[in-house]
């Protein structure tokens, strides 16, 4: 009918959180190869998160590290090396070197273009696909209408993600080290990032702002996760259920990164309703209640992201 | 052969800048871009600029460099090659399906990768190789080890910015969406009739900067710093004949909204610097004074344009 699928960075956060509303799990932070454990540099323990997911009756699909510098490619190699020994669902890139490095070595699991793959065109995907990509992330400046076209017109799979915060920016190198006290006790040229030392700051939540009292700059909000930048409020798109349904979408997305233990949960729960009704052609619910849960999740509020066109911050409510 | 690339953000910069000695220009169609209105062309003083530098043996390239939606994809290919007609000799694109079709469609123009693609590592390269990329601009944070890694790999030309390598901040061309979540404009008159909503990375909306003005940073219920995202770039001179030597063989000067004294003088200066590392030059170190003063007037102006872009973003609505 319909996949609902999110992402889990870690073993702990593997065996600790509820991830029963999901048919697949992304497995792996794609942004940050020092995140602790983090399936996406850890080859050691793929097997065990795979075993974990595949008890549950879930996909897994792992990802890979979104912008891998030269230095990098040796150990991203070594990641799907030990990847192409296990039963994974699929592969996901974001970097297109690396979406030759599979192709070279004959990979023949599906991909999935991620995020940060700048996907915009149908012509692009159809590019891709010779690469053996089946699955792509559609740029979230991307309205609705493009995605189904690039859809239909590509004849590919398109992830629709329909709740969290948006991916902005991904570097390669951690802000917050680099305006830490560790950071700039080693060097801000140096930078501590990527050396081992890393003491995951990322674990407290960081924000970035501006705004002016007198109302002569707009008040902006910005999360921040160290190598990548989230909007600073949560796309939702649980009143649009039904339309989502109704455009022939069928693969949907939670946006879990940084967010607190309990998040995907309480969030999958909800979407997991609202579109098996969707789906099943029933009449949406009152969306007063799960509004409510969603945006007491959601420190900077709610919204609609891209799809319905206009800057990524604003909100349509359909009732 | 080593060249510079100037930028022409107008008939006039593109004049000067081909009297000051660059082998190749660079213009944006309106719209098409990523830079706002002022800097870019019109088609009718594209076919001038071209006219010009042909007439006295130089080049120009036309920037498509904003990423396509689906429903108007076809008028870039067509955009290109009416350029092509009129004698423009390449393009530099973001969009893999444009290159893909731009390399079908005119196989004998040379195609550039923009920065906006976001290449990170020598397997990038060579995927854009195959797509039918002929040149790529190197990523603001490679140095000469990362110029040999590509060559090691592919045989694609090597395009660098004059600015110095940077290795920390936020400096994510091609990886970035934080100026279209935040504020959104919709097209003006005078980028011409487009049928979809757009962004920084898609043409009509200009890039905010954002990443170059200050912003609050911290853990909530903390006292904030106060900072940009990123350094300021800063002009480079003593790296080029490392870079020479490591293979690049195209030098970029930005700064398509830049003042056009501040183009012919860089313009001048670096075809002095880089004709002196032709010559077999390996210290370039009696053009510091000179550097340094090209460096404060980069500045200064660039600051001016931030405040000038952040306050424009904050006018319009969300």
């Amino acid at each position: 009918m319909f996949e609902l699928s999110t992402d889990v960075g870690n073993l702990k956060e593997l065996r600790e959180g509820g991830f029963s509303a999901y048919d697949a799990l992304y497995l792996g932070d794609f942004s940050c190869p020092d995140y602790p454990n983090n399936f996406s540099s850890h080859p050691e323990l793929l097997e065990a998160g795979l075993e974990l997911v595949k008890a549950r009756d879930q996909k897994a699909y792992l990802r890979l590290y979104a912008v891998p510098g030269n230095s990098d490619l040796g150990w991203v190699e070594d990641l799907v090396d030990a990847a192409l020994e296990l039963p994974f669902d699929a592969f996901e890139v974001h970097n297109l070197g690396l979406l030759r490095m599979l192709r070279e070595k004959g990979c023949r699991l599906p991909i999935h273009l991620g995020v940060f793959g700048n996907l915009y065109t149908h012509e692009t995907a159809k590019v891709l696909k010779e690469y053996g990509v089946t699955r792509v992330y559609p740029n979230p400046e991307l309205s609705l209408d493009e995605v189904r076209y690039i859809a239909d017109n590509a004849e590919i799979e398109v992830l629709v993600p329909v709740h969290g915060k948006i991916p902005l920016v991904i570097s390669e190198t951690c802000f917050i080290l680099e305006h830490s006290e560790q950071g700039e006790e080693d060097g801000a040229q140096s930078g501590a990032c990527g050396d081992g030392t890393c003491s995951y700051q990322c674990t407290q939540e960081h924000w970035l702002k501006r705004g002016r009292s007198d109302g002569s700059r707009a008040d902006w909000s910005l999360k921040d996760t160290g190598r990548m930048t989230l909007s600073g409020k949560d796309l939702c798109m649980v009143e649009h259920a039904a339309m989502l349904a109704g455009m022939g979408l069928k693969h949907f997305y939670v946006h879990n990164k940084g967010e607190a233990h309990g998040y995907a949960a309480a969030v999958g729960g909800i979407y997991r309703d609202a579109l098996t009704r969707a789906f099943c052609g029933k009449d949406a619910e009152d969306p007063t209640a799960s509004l409510a849960t969603l945006a007491g999740l959601a420190r900077e509020g709610l919204c609609n992201g891209y799809y319905f066109e206009g800057a990524g911050q604003r909100y349509f409510g359909r009732v | 052969m080593t060249r510079m690339l100037a930028p022409a953000g107008s008939l006039e910069m593109a004049c000067a800048a081909v009297d000051e000695g660059a082998d190749i220009i660079y213009v944006g169609p309106l719209g098409f871009s990523r830079r706002p209105y002022e800097s870019e062309m019109s088609d009718g003083a594209i076919r001038e600029a071209t006219d010009y530098a042909r007439a006295r043996g130089a080049e120009l390239r036309v920037v498509l460099n904003t990423f396509p939606t689906p429903f108007d994809f076809g008028r870039f290919v067509d955009k290109a090659q009416h350029y092509a007609d009129i004698g423009a000799s390449g393009f530099i694109v973001t969009d893999i399906g444009l290159m893909r079709a731009l390399r079908q469609r005119l196989p004998d123009t040379v195609l550039h990768v923009s920065i906006g693609s976001g290449i990170s590592n020598a397997q990038d390269a060579a995927f854009y190789r195959a797509a039918g990329a002929d040149v790529i601009i190197l990523p603001y944070r490679w140095d000469v080890a990362e110029i040999e890694a590509v060559r090691a790999t592919s045989d694609i030309g090597l395009e660098t910015f004059l600015f110095e390598t940077v290795q920390t901040g936020k400096l994510c061309p091609g990886k970035c969406i934080m100026s279209s979540y935040l504020r959104f404009r919709d097209w003006l008159e005078v980028e011409g009739s487009r049928d979809f909503h757009g962004s920084a990375n898609r043409g009509a909306k200009e890039c905010y900067r954002v990443c170059q003005a200050s912003w609050e940073f911290g853990v909530p219920g903390e006292a904030p710093l106060e900072l940009k995202l990123r350094r300021d770039a800063r002009l480079m001179l003593a790296q080029l004949p490392a870079f020479v030597r490591a293979g690049v063989s195209c030098f970029k000067l930005s700064g398509r909204e830049r003042p056009v004294g501040m183009i012919r003088d860089l313009v001048r200066f670096y075809r002095k610097a880089i004709d002196e590392v032709i010559g077999g030059a390996t210290d370039l170190d009696h053009h510091a004074g000179e550097l340094a003063e090209l460096r404060l007037r980069w500045v200064r102006e660039k600051s001016r344009r931030v405040d000038t872009l952040m306050d424009r973003a904050a006018s319009y609505a969300n």
